[in-house]
C-alpha cells in the first residue's frame, strides 16, 4: 500500500508541475514519505478509498448486485446458502454476509435534514417500507468495506485504521450520489448497492453506489 | 516459513519427548498455555475460562497464567511457557507494542501464538489475532446513547487506557456518532484507565465542575459501574450512563434501572475460537484463515440485558 501511495504523491507533484509551467522540485521520495507518515488516518484511508473506489470498488460492487427479491427469497430458505450464492463476508465466526442487492420501489417515508439523511422504501408494493437507503453524508456501517474481498483486516495496521478505511468508503459512495434538492417522498426510486445483513425481520440498510429517482 | 515450520516441528518433537516422560498428558495432545491480563476484571476471567474449558474439551492441558498489564511480567511468563514446551500461547497482551518481541520470541522457540482481544502492531507472527469488532460496537453504543439523550445536552466522556488500541478505537467509534449531532456537547473528556475506583473519583471531580451535564459515556463496564457509583453517592441517578463490555455488574445495573446500555464483546466464545484455531493449528499446520479477524459485538440494553451471562448471550 505504502509504495501506491508513493506513487499517487509522486504523480501529483509531477501534474502540478506541468500545470503550472515552472520548474517545481521533483518530491524527494524519503520526504514524501515523511510527508505521508505525517498524515492522519482518516485522511490517509481517505486518500485510499478515492484511489481504488473506481478501479476495484465499483467494479466488485457490481460482481455482487443481484434483485433484491432474489436476494431476500433465498435469504428465507438459508442464510448461508444464500451468503454463499449472493454474498460475501469477511472471514471470521460472527461476521456477517454483505450482499448487493438491486431494486425499485415508491419512497413512503424520508428524514432529509438529517446529517443521517434516508430514505424508507416499499419494495413490494404493500404500501410499507422495507429497505432503508442511508443518503449520508452520514453513513452508518462498514457493508462496502466488508463486501470487498480485497480488503483484508490483516493487511492493515490496527482496528483505527480499518475503520477509517470504511468510513473513506462511505464519504465516496455519499459522494457519488445525485441527490434531490425537493423532498422525494412519493417518488418513485431505482437503487443499486451494498447492505449488511444482520436477519430476515431487519429492514436491509442500503448504502447506495447509484440511485436514480422517477416520477410517483 | 519454511524456516519456521521445521523449528516449529522440532519444538513440537521435543514436547513430545517431554510427554513421554510425564504422566499428566492425558490424552497426549499436548500443553496450551492461556495468558490474560487479571481476573480482577471478569472480562479477562471469561476469556481464561473459556479458553481453558474448550482446551480441556479438546484433549489438552493448560496452564493459566495472568500478566496483570505488565509487559515485563508478560515476557517472564512467556520464558515459563517456553521452558514448559507449551505448544500453542491463548494470549490477551499487555501492550500493543511490547508484545511484539515476546510473541516472536515464542514463534522462535517454535510456539505459535493465538491473539484474542487486543491487537499488537505487527502481523505475521502471530498465527491468528481475533478481537471483537470494537468500532462496530462502539457504534451501537454511541446509538442508543444518541437515542436515549434525545439528540441534546451536555455529556462526559470517560476513555480507558492509553496505551490500548481499544480505548481508541472505542473513542472514535463514539464520536463518529456523536459528532453528527451538534446539540449534545461533550463537556468533559478524560482518561480512568478502565478502572473503578479511578472513574469513581473521577467523575466526583468532573462533577464537581459541570454539574449541568445528561450523560456519561464510557470506554468499559468497570469505569461505567465506578462513574454511576459516583452519580448514585450525589443523587444523580438521572444522569445516562453507557458502558462497554457487557459484564454482569452492569447487566444487573440495567435490569435494576441504573446504567442504561453496554455492548457485548463475546469473550468467552472468542477466547474458545482462539482454541480451535490453536488446535487446527498443532494438527495441521495451518488454522485456513486469515491472520486478523474482527467479532461483531451486540448491543444490551433492557430489552436483552436478562439473556446475558458471563460474556455471553443466550438465544
Amino acid at each position: 500500500m505504502r509504495p501506491t501511495l508513493q506513487i499517487s504523491v509522486f504523480l501529483l507533484s509531477s501534474l502540478v508541475a506541468l500545470g503550472g509551467c515552472k520548474i517545481v522540485k521533483n518530491a524527494d521520495p524519503a520526504e514524501a514519505g515523511q510527508a505521508e507518515e505525517a498524515q492522519t488516518d482518516q485522511a490517509r484511508m481517505a486518500a485510499l478509498a478515492r484511489e481504488i473506489w473506481e478501479p476495484q470498488v465499483l467494479p466488485a460492487v457490481a460482481d455482487l448486485l443481484a434483485p433484491l427479491a432474489d436476494v431476500r427469497a433465498a435469504l428465507a430458505q438459508d442464510v448461508d446458502a444464500a451468503g454463499a450464492k449472493y454474498g460475501y463476508k469477511p472471514v471470521g465466526e460472527a461476521s456477517a454476509w454483505n450482499f448487493g442487492v438491486t431494486g425499485t420501489g415508491v419512497i413512503v417515508e424520508t428524514k432529509m435534514k438529517s446529517r443521517a439523511a434516508k430514505l424508507q422504501v416499499d419494495t413490494v408494493g404493500d404500501g410499507k417500507p422495507d429497505v432503508t437507503i442511508q443518503l449520508g453524508p452520514i453513513i452508518r456501517g462498514t457493508a462496502l468495506r466488508d463486501a470487498m474481498s480485497f480488503l483484508s483486516f490483516t493487511d492493515f495496521r490496527d482496528q483505527i485504521e480499518f475503520a477509517k478505511l470504511a468510513g473513506g468508503l462511505n464519504a465516496m459512495a455519499h459522494e457519488n450520489l445525485m441527490i434531490p434538492t425537493e423532498d422525494p417522498i412519493g417518488k418513485t426510486v431505482s437503487f443499486a448497492g451494498i447492505y449488511t445483513f444482520k436477519d430476515v425481520e431487519s429492514r436491509p440498510e442500503i448504502v447506495p453506489t447509484t440511485l436514480t429517482f422517477g416520477a410517483p | 516459513m519454511n524456516t519456521n515450520r521445521r523449528v516449529f516441528v522440532s519444538g513440537l518433537a521435543a514436547a513430545v519427548t517431554l510427554a513421554s516422560t510425564s504422566i499428566v498428558r492425558a490424552q497426549g495432545k499436548g500443553l496450551i498455555a492461556i495468558i490474560t491480563p487479571s481476573h480482577d476484571n471478569p472480562f479477562f476471567k471469561a476469556e481464561a475460562v473459556g479458553a481453558e474449558a474448550r482446551a480441556q474439551e479438546l484433549g489438552y492441558e493448560t496452564i493459566v497464567l495472568v500478566h496483570d498489564d505488565d509487559p515485563n511480567k508478560q515476557s517472564e511468563l512467556f520464558d515459563t511457557a517456553i521452558a514448559r514446551g507449551a505448544d500453542a500461547i491463548v494470549l490477551d497482551n499487555a501492550g500493543a507494542d511490547a508484545t511484539v518481541a515476546v510473541v516472536k520470541r515464542a514463534l522462535d522457540a517454535g510456539i505459535p501464538s493465538f491473539l484474542i482481544d487486543r491487537e499488537i502492531k505487527e502481523s505475521g507472527i502471530a498465527i491468528s489475532q481475533i478481537v471483537s469488532n470494537n468500532y462496530q460496537g462502539a457504534q451501537l453504543g454511541a446509538e442508543e446513547f444518541v437515542t436515549i439523550m434525545g439528540e441534546e445536552g451536555n455529556y462526559v466522556e470517560l476513555l480507558g487506557r492509553e496505551a490500548d488500541t481499544n480505548a481508541g478505537i472505542r473513542s472514535s467509534g463514539y464520536h463518529d456518532i456523536i459528532d453528527q449531532y451538534p446539540d449534545l456537547v461533550m463537556v468533559a473528556q478524560q482518561s480512568a484507565n478502565w478502572s473503578q475506583t479511578e472513574a469513581f473519583e473521577k467523575m466526583e471531580s468532573i462533577l464537581q465542575a459541570n454539574p449541568d451535564i445528561k450523560g456519561v459515556i464510557c470506554g468499559n463496564d468497570t469505569m461505567a459501574m465506578g462513574a454511576w457509583a459516583a452519580l448514585e453517592a450525589a443523587g444523580r441517578n438521572e444522569v445516562i450512563v453507557v458502558g462497554f463490555d457487557g459484564s454482569n455488574d452492569v447487566r444487573d445495573s440495567i435490569l435494576a434501572g441504573g446504567i442504561k446500555a453496554t455492548v457485548l464483546q463475546p469473550a468467552y466464545r472468542q477466547a474458545q475460537i482462539a482454541v480451535e484455531q490453536a488446535d487446527q493449528y498443532i494438527q495441521t499446520g495451518s488454522t485456513g484463515l486469515q491472520e486478523k479477524q474482527l467479532m461483531d459485538c451486540v448491543l444490551i440494553n433492557s430489552d436483552n440485558a436478562a439473556d446475558l451471562e458471563t460474556f455471553a448471550l443466550s438465544s
